[in-house]
């Protein structure tokens, strides 16, 4: 007979302590979670410039996880040229997104956008499988698996690289979208497109850097998360509904809404999924974001104002 | 420096504007006024870029600008003040200002830009003591001081402005008015479209009325303030 969770919780604490536990669940939710905060970014971006939700986001972090196994495994390239030329490559289909799959579409809405970018993302998939077969492969930690004892919690060198990644896309975009001109610029087309080509903005072009931008930061993630999660060419979708998750549930647009609600929908699943029934993993974050949306329909950190604004 | 000949535009099959022909010359200020509707803005919409035309030619500085996207018109130094205040909103007052630069801005340039944004500032002080504002937050008139301060900082040889006065109280207008005349005696060609026709009158060294998407009337703007016919239909008789 299966006991309920309290006493499996209970029984459990007999071998580790319960605060050694949860400590090590805070700690494997934060760096998930740090995943979610990078794929949420990707769509930020995108959306702060369009208006579009691109669903294809998780493919672009699966794109980055496989195409560096092959980088890495598969040609033999160092660390550093493979994670180098694997961001160019995956920045790559980001653009060919955006020449063939956005910019053809014609008198295109906010929503044919969004539904063209399911259909890339359907792309990217089939794509991918066809390259890469259906099982799943794994990469070499960037600097071994030799796990770091914290008291009794274990940190695998692996998650301090995907939260370094974070807190470096995290700087570098706020640098560059309010200290650059391009990046205000780019911010520029968001608020006021026709005001935007006054000034000489060509926005077309300030688009497909939106894209370039999502797909590279996507490649990193899906870089940092391959070596602990490994990786497959089916992916995608999950880790994009986490990722559009943890961007509502931060206030869509927002970057530090972004790393918030990544970081929280990490913590609820590692602990959720720790602590209570691991089978309803993927559920308790959804289930938290739909009862945050009833209270503050515009995000944690999102602005009421602006959600009103826009026409999405 | 800016020369328009037959030129039509249209939304489908309604012609906004047919066969309008008009002239800018260099250091003046031409004035294009008519009633809601009677296609000024369309017509200004088309010079810049914003959309495109149906049939006719427009010169800017001897080169034909007809076929340009609007980014690129921008570019040769025609800058147009949209109707109704387009600011960055959600941006601060100086980053609106600093994007009017966006086409040169480098670090060679740095100098030149610091110059203009201060002349700018030195014009508009409201904005200096606002620059670190949201812009949304301003109010109409600052809006529309931080739009002409936004087009100064693009280098333009012919400034268009599109109703400056929408909407906003009579002794801001008066203000606005008065800084687009000294704009002019500083040197700079101007073409103002507006619906308040007596205090663009004033202003202009020549003035053309739209009627219905056509030119109805045109000539210098004293004689034109004279005009019977102008003052029953537009300024309030």
């Amino acid at each position: 007979m299966r006991h309920p969770w309290f006493i499996r919780a209970a029984q459990r604490m007999n071998s580790i302590s319960f605060a050694t536990q949860v400590l090590q669940f805070i700690v494997t939710g934060l760096t998930v979670g740090a995943i979610y905060a990078m794929v949420a970014i990707g769509f930020n971006i995108i959306y702060n410039v369009t208006e579009i939700i691109n669903l294809a986001q998780g493919e672009f972090v699966m794109l980055g996880g496989l195409v560096m196994v092959f980088m890495h495994v598969s040609v033999g390239l160092p660390l550093v040229p493979a994670f180098l030329s694997t961001i160019f490559l995956v920045m790559l289909v980001g653009i060919v997104m955006d020449r063939l799959g956005i910019r053809t579409i014609r008198k295109p809405s906010v929503m044919t956008l969004i539904i063209a970018t399911v259909a890339v993302s359907i792309i990217i998939k089939g794509v991918a499988m066809l390259l890469w077969g259906k099982s799943p492969y794994d990469l070499p930690a960037f600097s071994g698996r030799t796990p770091i004892q914290l008291g009794g919690v274990v940190v695998q060198p692996q998650y301090l690289w995907v939260i370094g990644f974070l807190i470096v896309v995290a700087v570098g975009l706020t640098y560059f979208f309010n200290r650059t001109i391009l990046g205000k610029a780019m911010r520029a087309c968001a608020d006021n497109p026709s005001a935007a080509r006054l000034v000489g903005i060509d926005v077309e072009k300030m688009v497909l850097l939106s894209f370039a931008l999502s797909a590279a930061i996507g490649a990193v993630a899906g870089m940092t998360m391959t070596p602990i999660a490994l990786m497959d060419y089916d992916r995608g979708a999950m880790l994009a509904i986490k990722g559009f998750g943890a961007a509502i549930l931060g206030g869509l647009g927002s970057f530090p809404g972004a790393i918030l609600g990544g970081l929280l929908i990490g913590l609820i699943e590692s602990l959720g999924a720790g602590l209570l029934l691991s089978g309803y993993k993927d559920a308790y974050a959804l289930i938290i974001l739909l009862a945050v949306l009833f209270v503050r329909p515009s995000g944690i950190l999102g602005n009421l104002q602006v959600t009103k604004f826009k026409r999405f | 420096m800016l020369d328009i000949t037959k030129l039509s535009v249209g939304y489908g099959a309604i012609a906004a504007v047919k066969e309008v022909s008009l002239q800018v010359p260099q250091g003046r200020v031409v004035s294009i006024i008519g009633a809601n509707g009677a296609g000024k803005s369309t017509l200004l919409k088309a010079v810049s870029g914003l959309v495109k035309q149906k049939s006719g030619r427009i010169l800017f500085d001897g080169r034909n600008i007809s076929d340009l996207p609007a980014d690129r018109i921008v570019g040769l130094g025609l800058s147009q003040v949209a109707e109704g205040r387009q600011i960055f909103a959600h941006m601060s007052v100086a980053d609106n200002i600093q994007l009017g630069a966006y086409l040169y801005y480098s670090r060679r340039n740095r100098g030149e830009i610091r110059e203009r944004i201060d002349h700018v500032y030195a014009m508009f002080p409201i904005l200096a003591k606002r620059a670190k504002q949201i812009a949304g937050s301003l109010s109409g008139g600052e809006q529309q001081m931080l739009a002409i301060g936004r087009a100064l900082l693009t280098r333009p040889k012919l400034l268009v402005l599109d109703e400056p006065s929408m909407g906003l109280a009579p002794i801001v207008v008066h203000d606005i008015f008065h800084t687009i005349a000294r704009l002019n005696q500083d040197g700079m060609t101007i073409l103002l479209v507006e619906q308040n026709a007596r205090a663009a009158l004033r202003i202009a060294d020549f003035a053309y009325v739209l009627e219905t998407g056509q030119v109805a009337l045109e000539g210098p703007a004293a004689k034109l303030i004279n005009d019977p016919k102008v003052k029953a239909a537009y300024l309030g008789g």
